[in-house]
């Protein structure tokens, strides 16, 4: 079944449109795929020696322990928006004889063996190879080991069950609320508890049957839930939403262009790609936490234009970077319908503009950290409303792969809507407004690289007629290609 | 009047269009009928500017299709599935497309009064998004759009394809009644010759990408027809 399996992939890849720019791709992704499983590798060998050198009354593996936790929460957020459900590919299999209970082991247990799951592990061997070379025994350091493999496997098989039952999401959402919150308020410190669950595997190795209950729990709640809801036409495969219909009555200021606006606002609610990437552009909002608060950033001038860029352009890379791939479904209705191509362009510039103009508006509390720290965010926010809209749009000229509106982004397989050239366009988009704000900034002061940013913005917000006009060119002249490519 | 001139497009060396000359007079129901691969999409396409013509040109009501947007604003179609926008519900859709075309959304169910029938209780407040219609009623959306605001020029690619057979029969009593009433041109492909030649006034019959008949609609094109499509034909 593997191999048969696999040589349809094969076949698939082979056989794509656009076969060299897929295969320059995923080159371009096993490229970066080894470089992280080399920064985990690497990151697993320094971690633990590192640890020991700087605390040396402690045990260090305890105190890894604890920041367990940590690591597994970040997963658990990362996996909810990038791990797939392995029922996808359940309705290829259904129509097989074979046994209904079969195939749930079977898609289960192979989801097991996901990046997902095997990325970590590589983090954690060279942790463990250290703690040998430290004179733990085997059985220890194999039981600890083990026992996080197994988390590990939980929260992958919790992730679905927090994709399909709303209770399951819930409870967990809530937990994490309390946990993030409780440990930094200082109510409690839950990983010192669950870091003691861990350390106890190593004192005592016949611990790790406690982990092994919980897998098994965890296992056969998420079987017993696919294995009731997994039919052709079940829960799990096709759900009819219930249809929230909304009017949007306040964006009819905006005449024709209120159209566009309101059918993308819909597209983002009720489609599970584009909401997922709104809802990360929300979360690049919070991007700045990990530079503002922190002494050794307080002079690092591109980190902190870095960080303004990501919060008030949040909503332009996530969804600008994607613009026409968004509509590929539709596009040839588009293309025949009753308005010039210049409107939808505007339309989605607008779109983009109200977002960082919203972002840089729900980033006010950023003046808790000075005065300083909001004017930078501002200025960046200047720059994405006035010019960061539009190289979004000039990078959706390269972008032809359609899009798939209803089912999850991957991380690392995302070669759908992916290009290279797409990808270069990434890099003015950040390193032109470093540069805005860094030239100015360093013949003048601060303040000036502020109006530096600033005026890169006012730029394409006065040049629109100009830029609109140009890219309307290059659309059309793109628009054969697109529709072509977007049917495939 | 729509007049096509040394119109011809092909794909990989092959030519799969090769028109040197055809005109619509406007009001007319023209009917276009062929094997797979004769042309029809292909034409269609032409006329809607999706893909580009390796030469000739193509005049809708005066507008040049390959140099102007204006052709827009009175023409309307449905090829196929892409016409649709999944994620919204019927009444949307219609109110998409009918602001487009600048009706406003309280008189969409008015205009669209002719089509109750052939809705047959199945679109209107459905409560669901079209992507979860059939595929029969996602087509009876897609059609009824193309009527909304009276466009001078309706194609309709396949329109009888994947509707069920009441379906059909009330889709030809209203496109019977349109090519009567003769104000706008309809473009009508199919593969099924009885519908096309009960509701056009003249057909066109395109094979390989060439015009190889082109009938005004009587009693024994019905018969002309299926004897080329036989092979019987002994021209």
């Amino acid at each position: 079944m593997h191999k048969k399996y696999f040589s349809h992939q094969l076949k698939k890849l082979k056989r794509a449109p656009q076969m060299e720019a897929k295969v320059v791709v995923k080159v371009f992704m096993a490229l970066i795929f080894l470089y992280f499983i080399t920064a985990f590798v690497f990151l697993g060998g320094v971690i633990y020696p590192a640890v020991s050198k700087k605390f040396i009354e402690v045990e260090a593996i305890y105190l890894i322990n604890q920041a367990m936790l940590y690591v597994f929460l970040i997963g658990l957020v990362f996996r909810y928006f990038f791990q797939q459900s392995p029922v996808t590919e359940v309705q290829k299999l259904l129509l097989l004889p074979i046994k209904k209970s079969k195939i749930v082991h079977f898609t289960l247990l192979r989801s097991l063996l996901s990046p997902y799951n095997t990325t970590p592990l590589l983090i954690y061997l060279p942790i463990a190879i250290s703690m040998l070379r430290d004179d733990y025994l085997f059985s220890e350091v194999f039981a600890w080991w083990l026992s996080l493999t197994l988390l590990t496997f939980c929260l992958s098989l919790m992730v679905f069950l927090m994709n399909k039952n709303m209770a399951v999401f819930i409870t967990l959402l809530v937990l994490f609320l309390i946990t993030v919150l409780g440990t930094y308020m200082d109510w409690f410190a839950l990983h010192e508890y669950t870091g003691k669950a861990l350390d106890f595997v190593i004192d005592y190795p016949w611990g790790i049957g406690f982990f092994f209950l919980l897998f098994l729990g965890v296992y056969s709640f998420t079987f017993r839930f696919f294995r009731a809801n997994v039919y052709l036409d079940g829960d799990l495969n096709k759900k009819e939403e219930a249809v929230q219909s909304q009017a949007y009555e306040r964006l009819n200021f905006m005449g024709t262009y209120a159209q566009f606006i309101k059918n993308d606002l819909k597209m983002i609610i009720r489609n599970i790609r584009p909401r997922q990437m709104t809802l990360m552009s929300f979360l690049f909002l919070f991007y700045g936490l990990f530079f503002f608060p922190q002494e050794i950033y307080a002079d690092n001038v591109f980190m902190k234009v870095f960080a303004s860029l990501f919060i008030t352009g949040g909503f332009i890379m996530t969804f600008g970077n994607y613009v026409p791939a968004w509509e590929s479904a539709y596009y040839k209705l588009l293309m025949t319908q009753n308005f010039p191509y210049r409107t939808y362009i505007s339309a989605k510039w607008r779109m983009m503009f109200f977002s960082s103009m919203v972002l840089t508006v729900l980033a006010l509390p950023y003046l808790y950290f000075g005065a300083d720290v909001y004017l930078i965010i501002l200025s960046a926010g200047v720059f994405n409303a006035g010019s960061g809209a539009w190289i979004a749009l000039y990078g959706g000229l390269f972008n032809k792969s359609p899009m798939k509106l209803n089912v999850k982004a991957k991380a690392f397989e995302n070669t759908q809507a992916f290009s290279l050239t797409q990808f270069l366009f990434t890099l003015p988009k950040l390193f032109l407004p470093i540069l805005l704000y860094w030239i100015p900034s360093v013949i003048w002061n601060p303040i000036a690289g502020n109006v530096g940013l600033a005026v890169g913005g006012l730029i394409g917000l006065l040049g629109q007629k100009y830029i609109l006009n140009d890219l309307e060119r290059r659309y059309k002249k793109e628009k054969y290609e697109m529709i072509s490519s977007f049917e495939k | 009047m729509i007049q096509i001139n040394h119109l011809s497009k092909s794909y990989q060396g092959k030519k799969v269009l090769d028109i040197e000359q055809l005109s619509i007079p406007s009001g007319e129901s023209f009917g276009l009928v062929g094997n797979n691969g004769a042309g029809k999409t292909t034409l269609f396409s032409l006329l809607l500017d999706l893909i580009q013509p390796d030469q000739g040109r193509i005049d809708n009501h005066s507008v040049a299709v390959f140099s102007s947007e204006k052709w827009k604003t009175f023409t309307s179609a449905f090829i196929d599935d892409s016409f649709i926008i999944d994620y919204l519900t019927a009444e949307e859709y219609f109110e998409f497309i009918g602001s487009l075309r600048g009706i406003a959304s309280k008189d969409i169910r008015s205009q669209l009064e002719g089509f109750s029938s052939f809705f047959n209780g199945e679109v209107w407040d459905q409560k669901k998004y079209l992507r979860d219609f059939s595929k029969g009623n996602q087509k009876k959306v897609g059609l009824a759009a193309a009527f909304l605001g009276q466009p001078k020029l309706i194609v309709l690619d396949e329109p009888f394809a994947n509707l069920d057979p009441s379906s059909q029969f009330k889709l030809k009593a209203f496109l019977g009644e349109m090519a009567k009433e003769k104000e706008a041109t309809l473009l009508i492909s199919s593969h099924d010759l009885n519908h096309v030649t009960e509701v056009c006034s003249r057909i066109v019959l395109l094979d390989k990408g060439e015009i190889k008949r082109d009938l005004q609609t009587h009693s024994s094109t019905l018969k002309e027809l299926e004897a080329y499509f036989s092979g019987e034909d002994t021209y």
